[in-house]
């Protein structure tokens, strides 16, 4: 699963600059319009440390990020399933904060938490949740009858089995949506990155455009798909390893 | 203790028709009754009455001293993490442990109760399912088609053996084996097809126990009187 | 002719009519795009101007002015055919010249870069560079500020630990709190909005302009593509000649209300009296004297912006052949004193 990810990544990204080079090469353009692949593994060579790190910057946010997300998303889904007042109040307040585009948010956050790890912390959170809450409370309020049936008239029935049951049933779904989630991390943190902070890829992106720098952007591009696309091979590693685990399959 | 229903009736939400009305019957006694009628008369739905699962419906039910009544079928499903040994210990009083071996033996399910749920035949899964009704406390069990799938010798050996353990017990087994129901059962509440002056009638049925003889004009009344009724 | 094909006919004749309207209103114009550096403001009030009194127009021109942005880059959008003219900054020209971009600059209109620091003079007095020692300076990480205050620090013999260098957002938030003493901003357009608003906490304000200490770092020039300069010279001469009278009009005081008209249009909630200001500061710094020119090439302000850049390992040690890069047009950059 592994080496098909990174190997569909290559394809993917080797396809797109492939792309650009016939675009260069067929319209006669600079290198500073589009930079020839000499010029792009130059930047390679000398950037490959400094951006190596900033990735591993920035996937460390977007990590921490993306678990705080889901720990969010299920205590919000678990709480928010019931059809009870504060269930739906929940509810609504979780869709509302959605409402709001974070690049508007972003400001304030910056002026209240600094442009720091934090901020970009909870701008990666705050993107990569509403998925996993969406899915979380579509899953968390829609009844296994089947099965919790008996647990129901014998009175055995407690939200610890009832998460548990549902959380099993719908095991595949919330795995691939966890996985899902973790690209929405990336991106939440390298937005974070790009709007204010002062490390992580998305720093370096920023410079990179003030510096009208394709080659650099193309580099980073590179580094992040292909980390993102690790993380998402372990995370579904990691969902197939729990569901064997716990289904005994 | 009794099960007492009058005048039942009973409309699905948005349908312009009762499914049934005006059922009335009593169960006066312990033992193995049945609801028999083809399908979609309203068999489960007045399971479901009895059971309390379903409250929008006119006419009285009275439960005289019958405190729990369950009911169960056999769509159920038990969870997959574990296997149903260990599901069956989490839902029974230590002190029913060795009532559980005994059914899991008369029930032919000692080489597979080991297994996840899922890996279980269908036959199997339902008497899985039945047997943690059957470890429960409750003075009415409903059983809605929860042999299905189970072979006849099995399901005949299975249904005197509730019989003989439960013997205090009221159970309401549903199901379209009329030959099953005519032979086991006390009692047969047979739901009548459209346009009969009643919509239900109580047979008597032939009731045998373990170890007792059927005798086969016995049985023919029952099985004609239920013919006659639908 | 059916009642339907009649009910179609008078609509598309006027259809037709509009058509020939458009197409006869613009004949004998040619249609050219100009793209700015940034958003509408006082920086690029020239083209404005030309644009509001029809300067372009009585030149022969269609003119699109198209307003920039931090993603925009006009120096691509002119290779790549979007656009024909365009507002770049020196150091982007010269990364572009330098990776083989046909770029050409016809004209250089900020004299003096308007990218200046601004602090507070009751905190400092900055006689020579040396005073920046133990500064807590604003930089943008990335941007041409940081070219230009990592230079002025190297030209005073500063290191890296002698001040604290804080990295800068479009909030000014850490400036107000004196967070920062030295603040990069743009001295014509936000220059006086923030003075404005330190002035009501009766604090005042002064400016750092690293090239009054020899750091001259040019600044927006006005590009094309070196195609369209030789295949089409007329043209580039009718667009710069109404370009620069479009800013020669908008910086002369008779014109200033006119000017303040224009501005309000985009920038409608900013006081006169800070427009007014803005106006005066960008006069300062596009007309500085009467030997400059308005659009005039100031050769040796690019050397050394390329120098700099040279320093700093921004640009291949390989120099960029000014003669073919900087064609001032015909006399056109002469003509306003």
């Amino acid at each position: 699963m592994l080496l098909r990810r990174v190997f569909q990544f290559f394809v993917i990204y080797f396809l797109f600059i492939l792309g650009l080079m016939a675009l260069k090469y067929s319209l006669n353009l600079s290198d500073y319009v589009i930079p020839a692949p000499s010029g792009i593994f130059q930047t390679l060579v000398v950037e490959y440390r400094q951006y190596s790190i900033a990735t591993i910057n920035t996937m460390t946010v977007a990590i921490i990020g993306q678990i705080l997300s889901v720990i969010m998303a299920f205590v919000i889904g678990i709480t928010g399933r019931q059809s009870t007042w504060l269930g739906s109040f929940i509810k609504v307040a979780a869709y509302n904060i959605q409402a709001y585009p974070i690049v508007a948010l972003a400001p304030i956050l910056f002026i209240l938490l600094g442009d720091g790890f934090l901020t970009r912390l909870l701008i990666a959170a705050m993107i990569c949740y509403f998925p996993v809450l969406l899915s979380v409370l579509g899953i968390m309020s829609k009844p296994i009858d089947d099965i919790e049936h008996f647990y129901r008239v014998t009175n055995r029935m407690r939200w610890q089995l009832e998460v548990k049951i549902r959380t099993f049933e719908n095991l595949t779904q919330l795995t691939t949506v966890v996985a899902g989630s973790a690209t929405l991390a990336v991106a939440g943190t390298i937005v974070a990155e790009f709007i204010a902070a002062n490390a992580g890829i998305g720093y370096n992106i920023r410079i990179a455009l003030y510096q009208s720098d394709l080659s650099k952007i193309l580099i980073a591009l590179f580094l992040i798909g292909i980390t993102v696309a690790v993380y998402q091979a372990l995370l579904e590693l990691l969902g197939t390893a729990i569901k064997r685990a716990w289904t005994g399959r | 203790m009794s099960l007492l229903c009058k005048n039942i009736a009973f409309t699905y939400s948005g349908a312009e028709n009762p499914i049934f009305a005006d059922v009335s019957f009593h169960l006066s006694a312990p033992g193995f009754h049945s609801f028999s009628g083809p399908s979609g008369v309203g068999k489960t739905s007045l399971a479901k009455i009895i059971a309390g699962d379903i409250t929008s419906y006119s006419g009285e039910v009275s439960t005289n001293g019958l405190q729990t009544i369950l009911y169960s079928h056999n769509k159920e499903r038990l969870p997959g993490w574990s296997n149903v040994d260990r599901h069956l210990n989490q839902v029974i009083l230590p002190s029913m442990r060795s009532q559980k071996d005994e059914l899991i033996k008369i029930f032919g399910l000692s080489d597979c109760i080991k297994s996840r749920f899922d890996q279980l035949s269908m036959g199997q899964q339902n008497r899985v399912n039945l047997i943690r009704y059957l470890l429960q406390d409750c003075e009415v069990l409903i059983m809605d088609e929860s042999m299905s799938n189970v072979d006849e010798s099995t399901r005949e050996n299975i249904i005197l053996a509730i019989k003989a353990m439960f013997p205090h017990r009221y159970f309401i087994y549903i199901s379209h084996n009329v030959m099953e129901v005519a032979k086991f059962c006390d009692s047969i509440l047979v739901f009548r097809t459209n346009g009969k002056a009643s919509p239900v009638v109580m047979i008597k049925g032939c009731n045998i126990g373990k170890g007792e003889i059927l005798s086969p004009a016995a049985l023919d009344a029952t099985l004609l009187e239920i013919m006659n009724a639908s | 002719m059916t009642h339907k094909a009649k009910s179609l006919t008078l609509p598309a004749c006027i259809l037709l009519a509009m058509v020939l309207l458009v197409t006869t209103s613009v004949e004998g114009k040619e249609k050219v795009t100009y793209r700015l550096k940034w958003l509408r403001n006082v920086s690029v009030i020239g083209a404005l101007y030309a644009e509001t009194h029809h300067l372009f127009e009585k030149a022969g021109l269609d003119v699109e002015v198209k307003a920039g942005g931090p993603e925009r880059d006009a120096i691509r959008e002119i290779e790549m055919g979007y656009a024909d003219f365009g507002v770049a900054s020196a150091d982007q020209v010269l990364r572009a010249r330098a990776k083989g971009s046909p770029v050409v600059v016809i004209a250089q209109l900020f004299q003096v870069n308007p990218l200046q620091w601004m602090y507070r003079p009751e905190e400092m007095q900055i006689d020579n560079l040396a005073d920046l020692k133990g500064k807590i300076i604003g930089i943008t990480f990335g941007g041409n500020d940081e070219t230009i205050m990592r230079t002025s620090l190297a030209k005073a013999g500063l290191s890296k630990s002698d001040v604290t260098l804080f990295s800068v957002r479009y909030d000014y938030t850490p400036f107000y709190r004196r967070q920062v003493q030295l603040w990069p901003v743009y001295r014509n357009a936000q220059g006086p909005i923030i003075a404005a608003h330190l002035d009501k906490a009766q604090e005042k304000t002064s400016f750092f302009n690293p090239a009054e200490f020899g750091v001259k770092f040019v600044s927006n020039s006005v590009v094309t593509k070196s195609q369209t300069l030789e295949e089409n010279p007329e043209l580039v001469k009718r667009f710069l000649t109404a370009l620069l009278t479009g800013w020669q009009q908008a910086l002369s005081l008779e014109n200033q209300e006119e000017a303040i008209k224009i501005l309000l249009q985009y920038e409608t909630n900013t006081p006169h009296s800070i427009l007014e200001e803005q106006l005066k500061i960008t006069r300062e710094l596009i007309h500085p004297t009467t030997n400059l020119a308005i659009g005039m090439i100031d050769e040796p302000g690019w050397e050394q912006t390329e120098r700099i850049m040279q320093a700093q390992k921004l640009l291949p040690m390989e120099g960029v052949d000014f003669k073919t890069l900087l064609q001032p047009v015909d006399g056109v950059n002469e003509i306003y004193r």
